[in-house]
């Protein structure tokens, strides 16, 4: 009895060891050799060791011509299951170019759809790997179909559990838009590339000669597009950033990000701070070093760096507690607000609104990118993004004016009238309508014009606006900012209003959804 | 390959920092701009050489404009 059923367990077994195989020892060695992980070294890497349970092995393809009907396509070219990373949960979907080059398939889609629903079920993250020549074309409405399915769940999920795309090998043709759908998109340096549309077809269709690099690879998608969040060397180096990346964020929408002691005292002072803001506001630095000295041990994770660098999006904490920081960088475009800045500034931010981070602003901002280009841009479109994504936003969100805060670019960094919890400004702070050079020429354009010096008028009355409106206790005299704060103290102080903010309750107006100008 | 150091947005340059033949590493700064009432680095995006300099300071420039060029 027993010996016919270690017989059952032999023959399945062998089975499974062959499956597993995926494309066998040939098409692995070509995996490596191209400097890629397979589908299931990933796997192993990114899991707990010992912790991965796969489903739908056995699952069989369902292609039903061509002769495709009488092939084995092992898992149908996806390794699908669920494990935990660094001891919490995750479901995974992971494309194994080893099997007719990750193709997808019908089944193919079936399987990553089911791994779509356990993970929203669940409640837990969804990780999705993609390396697949695209849809598997002898299964036609099959794949074409299961494509529909796959967008229908990432919507359906979105903002419910986290989603992040590895974009660990190609990703062509409608696939592409399967990422997109999702929160993050990560890329590996020199193996990944996404396009709606290959070379070949690009050259035949649009008569445009391109290799896949300058069509749609990594840099290309993370400096223009801004289609990637993260740039990685190579695919371990892309795992371990995922699982920093997963330790900001809570399982789903429902929880809070996870805390973790991180032994940096929230009373630290730091005397770099008095040097770091220059008084001279013609004057730029890096926002990223103000940042480091505030968050604890310094430590962030950028999304989107090289895309739109006039406005830094991280991750951080503070105290232990997560963070979402969003900051003018006046090194790059004076920190002005463009169109790009404000796409990558609302997506984030309403990426920390839907899962409970609490959103810290850094301003410095001498406004909107204004001129004819950013006109035709959208600015006006585009722009409005940043004011609805802060409006609508009601986690704890936390301001501090660095130096200038000029006009609807201040409105837009989550200013008090966009519902900010707590505003406060350094004394470089320049909160006002319009830069006061501007507003001067207007205001006294008749009498510089009729001066015998026109220069020193005109600077006089400069001098008087900045000492009657352009200075802190201005500002703060209207309660537009809390308090004046001591460059010095900037992390002890947004930790305490950070703590008290904790257990916010700010309930949206009932309705379906808002209409963010899109 | 050649790289362009391109300019983000419409100002007007201040100090031109490199000359054809100089060296210059990933992040250096290339020129110096003004712009909405703030002085900024314009730095390059990859290491090599100065092949071609187009801009000279005081002169007025445009998003995606290229000031310099990188070899």
């Amino acid at each position: 009895m027993s010996d016919e059923m270690l017989q059952k367990i032999e023959e399945i077994e062998s089975f499974r060891a062959r499956l597993v195989k995926g494309g066998g020892d040939k098409a692995i060695e070509k995996q490596h050799a191209a400097g890629k992980l397979t589908a299931r070294e990933r796997i192993e890497y990114l899991f707990d060791h010992g912790t991965f349970n796969e489903f739908d092995v056995f699952a069989k393809q369902l292609g039903r011509h061509y002769g495709l009907d009488k092939a084995e396509v092992p898992a149908d070219g996806v390794v699908t299951g669920y494990g935990k990373i660094n001891g919490r949960d995750a479901f995974v979907y992971s494309e194994d170019f080893t099997v007719i080059a990750g193709t997808f398939g019908e089944m193919h889609g079936r399987k990553v759809g089911k791994v779509i629903e356990l993970a929203m079920k669940m409640g837990k993250p969804v990780i999705g790997i993609n390396d697949s020549g695209g849809a598997r074309v002898t299964e036609e409405m099959g794949a074409l179909s299961q494509y529909g399915q796959l967008f229908f769940r990432h919507v359906r999920a979105s903002g419910l559990v986290p989603q992040i795309s590895l974009v660990m090998g190609p990703v062509a043709g409608g696939q592409a838009y399967s990422p997109a759908l999702m929160d993050f998109i990560f890329m590996v340096e020199n193996s990944s590339y996404m396009f709606i549309a290959g070379p070949p077809l690009v050259k035949a269709i649009v008569f445009e000669e391109v290799n896949e690099e300058q069509l749609g690879g990594p840099k290309m998608h993370a400096t223009v597009s801004g289609v990637s969040d993260l740039t990685t060397a190579d695919d371990k180096d892309c795992l371990e950033r995922t699982k920093e990346l997963l330790s900001y964020l809570p399982l789903n929408s429902g929880e809070m990000p996870p805390y973790v002691d991180t032994g940096d005292s929230p009373d630290r002072t730091s005397d770099a701070l008095l040097e770091m803001i220059p008084t001279n506001p013609n004057k730029m630095y890096d926002v990223h070093k103000v940042i480091k000295e505030i968050v604890d041990n310094g430590q962030t994770f950028e999304i989107k760096k090289e895309f739109a660098r006039n406005l830094v999006c991280c991750f951080a904490r503070m105290n232990g507690h997560v963070v979402g920081i969003v900051a003018n960088n006046p090194i790059y475009m004076a920190g002005a607000l463009d169109y790009k800045a404000s796409q990558k500034g609302a997506r984030f931010i309403r990426f920390c609104n839907a899962f409970n981070i609490p959103l810290i602003t850094l301003q410095d901002v001498p406004a909107f990118l204004i001129g004819t280009k950013s006109e035709r841009d959208g600015i006006i479109r585009h722009g409005s993004k940043m004011l609805y994504a802060y409006a609508e936003a009601n986690v704890p969100k936390l301001t501090v004016v660095l130096r200038k805060a000029y006009a609807g670019g201040y409105l837009a960094m989550c200013s008090k009238d966009l519902g900010a919890d707590f505003v406060f400004e350094l004394p470089t702070g320049e909160i006002c309508l319009m830069g006061p050079e501007g507003a001067v020429n207007i205001l006294f354009r008749k009498e510089i014009a009729a001066s015998a010096d026109p220069e020193a008028t005109r600077r006089q009355y400069l001098d008087e606006f900045q000492e009657k409106f352009v200075n802190p206790t201005y500002s703060a005299g209207l309660q537009h900012v809390d308090d004046i704060i001591d460059p010095r103290k900037m992390r002890p102080k947004l930790i305490r209003a950070l703590e008290v903010s904790m257990n916010k309750v700010d309930p949206l107006p009932k309705k379906k959804y808002g209409n963010m100008p899109i | 390959m050649a790289e362009s150091v391109i300019v983000p947005m419409v100002g007007k340059v201040v100090e031109v920092h490199v000359k054809p033949g100089d060296h210059v590493s990933e992040d250096d700064p290339i020129i110096t701009m003004e712009a909405m009432k703030t002085e900024m680095p314009l730095v390059a995006p990859t290491s090599g050489t100065i092949k071609e300099v187009r801009v000279s300071p005081g002169q007025m420039v445009e998003a995606d404009d290229v000031v310099a060029i990188i070899e």
